[in-house]
């Protein structure tokens, strides 16, 4: 087949730029893209404080197909094209299994590392891929302002967050649940915040200075990035010093996987021990309106190798960092038209890493008959804040996740310790 | 050139309101355009007459079509193309997104160009997609000829277009099997709303009445309508009511989109867009309201609405409060160098080397991968990353440090005053004035002096004692003042 089914739905430009652009020859601006991706070192006071990574699935994944309730007839008789039988599946029990797909992460599942939650969302549809998103990341819904839940974190964990506690990997535009008063940073690499004249420290003191007087004089929201990023820079600059490129040994992330750069950028900076405390990491692709089955199929596939490889690269360090994947909105329980599912509702999560006892599939499972659907969709039987919630307790015990997730009830699964 | 504006020790600089309505409505102010506003009597006789682009020639923004000759291919040969392996979807988006910012840098339609890129980036479809890509050149096409008309001609020009089809999978959307995605995202994002408060069967019903249009994805890409593929019977969306019982149902839909152009939270929806992008990321109620009303009034027309815009107070109070995006930070400081991309032929053309520096920044031309198109809040382009991008590219784009060929860089003489010696404080000041339009500030002076290991009195006794490092510096120093990255 001739066309490439890598650049459907959300997310995956990059992913061709970067392998076109090799072809092209496009003036070496493939490798400068991930080319300066941090590894082992230590730096900075915090390197042993934990760790939460959140994998954004872009576009409404499947939960139906990825953690996949076999046993349900309604399920086969929704889906007479793309359900998925038991025989296929992998590590399932009487009520679910996971997406073939998933055989990356299987070692890691059976050595307790991974677990599957279901029947996760929010706490009424909302099937609009924008709205969604704005109201998942927000997670305050009595509020107007427009502040994420992970900056609430953020700045729970201190009275002056770092400018390097907050992260988004992968793309250089915040996502709404990065934004908000604490200090945040999103790019694609590091070797692009160095700053000015790196080499020659004269010459970059008198630039800085020069700008440093030009911006707090201006003032505004420019004058104030401004200053801000001569900060960031001789951060970055250190960083960029003390470690070197590459990830650990044995780990190789899918080639031109937009997602695999990103997590090693990731696993870099855990490593380096800039104190770094959630990274943001963004997946797209995952809007399945048409074709279902090759697309979950290469979209788990993708997903489950790079969570391997990262868990992997990690080495060490993988005991202090938690990792979830998190959607929109479910897919709807009936197919549509084109052998794919439109938006729906209920979801499923992925857990995985530290305090996460895995190797089980949590959830009150609410079933598919008629009477327990919402709307033709499953329903929604853990509010994911809860979800959230429960692993900010164990993992990021100085924090009050109240104000993290304000007016958020508790149903804990038990999935962490 | 006796007439040459640089030409003088301090040059003229617009007023602050003429240049405000430049930086909105041009990507970026040079020389160059400079003239062709003195030339039309000032900024306001030059805006209007710039809705009517086909009275003003555009030599240059005509040529930029033949540096991408594949851009011509009709669907069928571009997917034939890429089948046989001989060129990739992502290459024909490559020549899309580089052709946008050809057009951007060289066209003397620069309202049109500026226009043409707010409703693309409403009515959002990237390049290179599988799906849509050798139907992306004409969709582009349909925009900019419906421009600067109504947006009742926009949405019939790109809702049923073949490559809003295949993005969106209408062309998969039939009586056999509904898909719902273009019927969502026609209200969600091109039309009322989610304010407009439409339920899930409004959704349904939006999306059986555009069952119908056929692009065969990935066979020859053949646009066609299909009658025994639409879905017949009653349709209800919002107040829009149909019988729908013809087996033809082109008709219905141009009335339902015609329905949605004049609705309500539709002109409010619209309205709000453009006063993001035209006056600030907040803008009051007041001038949405507005500017929605001059969209109802006007039957959708264009240019009433921006001009209701343009004339609200708080247009005018909003000068240098937007961000500049990657891209506009980067033609805009191209155009002030001065800088006329002549061609993609050569090793490392500049056009190819604008579009990565947006991408370093942190924007490609078309490079959103949601319907939703790229944000409209400047605050998304402010992150401290991004400041330190852009001063990184402009020292590149002032020094040429990419090596950038195919294009006409004017020699450092030819922009500079005639009259020497001058003092780096001098040259300083010159350049604030034609790259900014605006005075030189004590930082930029001293920025320029201490990187140049001297003191701003340093006397140049001629053009060519300025070394071509030192000329990098003053520009750099420069366009790195904080409106260097505002318009």
């Amino acid at each position: 087949m001739t066309h490439d089914h890598a650049c459907d739905d959300y997310g995956l430009t990059r992913r061709h730029f970067l392998r076109n652009s090799a072809a092209l020859g496009a003036a070496g601006v493939a490798t400068q893209m991930f080319g300066d991706v941090l590894t082992a070192t230590a730096f900075g006071a915090s390197s042993a404080s934990n760790v939460l990574v959140v994998v954004s699935l872009r576009g409404g994944a499947d939960g139906l197909s990825m953690v996949v309730p076999h046993a349900e007839a309604a399920y086969h008789a929704a889906r007479r094209n793309t359900a998925l039988q038991r025989s296929q599946l992998l590590v399932a029990d009487d009520t679910f299994g996971l997406h073939p797909a998933f055989s990356p992460l299987v070692k890691d599942w059976t050595a307790g590392r991974v677990a599957a939650l279901h029947a996760i969302g929010m706490p009424a549809p909302n099937r609009s891929h924008f709205d969604a998103m704005e109201a998942l990341e927000d997670a305050d819904a009595g509020s107007a302002a427009r502040i994420g839940w992970l900056n609430r974190l953020i700045s729970g964990l201190s009275s002056a967050p770092d400018v390097f506690d907050g992260m988004q990997i992968g793309s250089p535009i915040l996502p709404t649940l990065m934004t908000g008063p604490a200090p945040v940073v999103a790019t694609k690499q590091f070797g692009d915040l160095a700053g000015l004249f790196t080499d020659s420290a004269t010459t970059r003191a008198r630039v800085h200075s020069a700008l440093k007087k030009e911006y707090s004089a201006y003032g505004q929201a420019v004058g104030k990035a401004g200053l801000e990023a001569l900060v960031l820079a001789d951060r970055a600059n250190k960083i960029n010093k003390v470690v070197e490129a590459g990830p650990a040994a044995g780990v190789t992330y899918p080639q031109y996987s937009e997602l695999g750069a990103a997590l090693q950028a990731s696993a870099g900076l855990i490593k380096s021990g800039v104190g770094v405390r959630a990274i943001a990491v963004d997946a797209g692709g995952w809007d399945h309106h048409v074709d279902l089955k090759s697309r979950v199929d290469r979209s788990v596939k993708e997903l489950a190798t790079c969570l391997a490889m990262f868990m992997k690269d990690l080495g060490t360090h993988a005991g202090r960092v938690t990792i979830v994947t998190i959607s929109e909105f479910g897919r709807r329980l009936q197919e549509n038209g084109s052998y794919g599912v439109d938006h729906g509702y209920g979801n499923a999560m992925m857990v995985m890493g530290a305090g996460v006892k895995g190797g089980k599939y949590y959830g009150r499972w609410p079933g598919l008959s008629a009477g327990s659907q919402v709307d033709g969709d499953l329903a929604v039987t853990t509010d994911y804040r809860s979800v959230l919630s429960e692993i900010l307790r164990a993992r990021f015990s100085s924090v009050d996740v109240s104000k993290v997730f304000p007016g958020a009830k508790d149903s804990p699964l038990g999935f962490i310790a | 050139m006796a007439t040459r504006m640089s030409a003088a020790v301090k040059p003229a600089v617009l007023s602050t309101s003429q240049r405000h309505l430049l930086d909105r409505f041009t990507f970026g102010v040079n020389e160059a355009q400079l003239t062709l506003v003195r030339a039309d009597g000032g900024a306001g006789p030059w805006f209007s007459k710039q809705w009517t682009p086909s009275k003003i020639s555009d030599p240059y923004g005509d040529q930029v079509k033949s540096w991408f000759p594949r851009l011509a291919d009709s669907p069928a040969n571009a997917w034939a193309r890429v089948k046989s392996g001989e060129r990739s979807g992502w290459a024909y988006g490559h020549d899309m997104a580089r052709y946008t910012l050809g057009r951007k840098m060289r066209s003397r339609h620069q309202v049109l160009e500026v226009m043409t890129d707010f409703w693309s980036n409403l009515l959002f479809i990237p390049v290179g997609e599988d799906r849509s890509f050798p139907w992306r050149y004409d969709y582009d096409r349909k925009i900019r000829a419906n421009a600067l008309t109504s947006y009742r001609a926009l949405l019939r020009a790109t809702v049923t277009h073949p490559a809003m089809s295949g993005w969106l999978n209408n062309n998969s959307n039939t009586k056999r099997g509904i898909n719902e995605n273009l019927g969502r995202e026609l209200l969600e994002l091109y039309t009322v709303g989610r304010p407009a408060d439409y339920d899930e069967n409004d959704v349904k019903n939006s999306a059986r009445l555009l069952t119908g249009f056929r692009v065969k994805v990935f066979d020859t890409y053949e646009a066609s309508y299909d009658p025994s593929l639409h879905w017949t019977g009653p349709i209800k969306v919002l107040g829009f009511t149909h019988a729908n019982s013809n087996a033809d149902g082109r008709a219905a839909v141009n009335a339902y989109l015609d329905y949605l152009a004049r609705h309500p939270s539709t002109a409010q929806r619209v309205a709000f867009r453009l006063c993001q992008r035209f006056i600030s990321d907040a803008p009051s109620k007041t001038v949405v309201s507005a500017v929605a009303a001059a969209y109802l009034k006007h039957d959708t027309s264009i240019r009433p609405t921006i001009a209701a815009l343009v004339a609200h107070p708080e247009f005018k109070s909003a000068r240098k409060r937007k961000f500049r995006t990657p891209t506009e930070d980067v033609i805009a400081s191209a155009r002030a160098l001065g800088l006329r991309p002549t061609g993609a032929r050569g090793a490392k053309p500049l056009i190819t080397h604008l579009y990565y520096m947006g991408s370093q920044i942190g924007q490609e031309q078309f490079g959103w991968p949601r319907p939703d198109g790229f944000p409209e809040t400047g605050s998304t382009w402010g992150s401290p990353a991004r400041i330190l991008r852009s001063w990184d590219v402009h020292y590149a784009l002032a020094g040429n440090w990419w090596g950038s060929t195919d294009h006409v860089r004017p020699s450092a003489a030819s922009s500079m005053p005639t009259k020497w010696p001058l003092s780096i404080d001098q040259l300083v000041e010159h350049q604030a004035r034609v790259l900014l339009g605006r005075p030189s500030t004590s930082a930029m002076r001293l920025g320029a002096a201490s990187t140049l290991n001297h003191v701003g009195s340093f006397k140049f006794a001629r053009a060519s004692d300025v070394s071509s490092w030192a000329w990098t510096v003053i520009r750099a120093t420069v366009l790195n003042h904080p409106e260097g990255v505002l318009r």
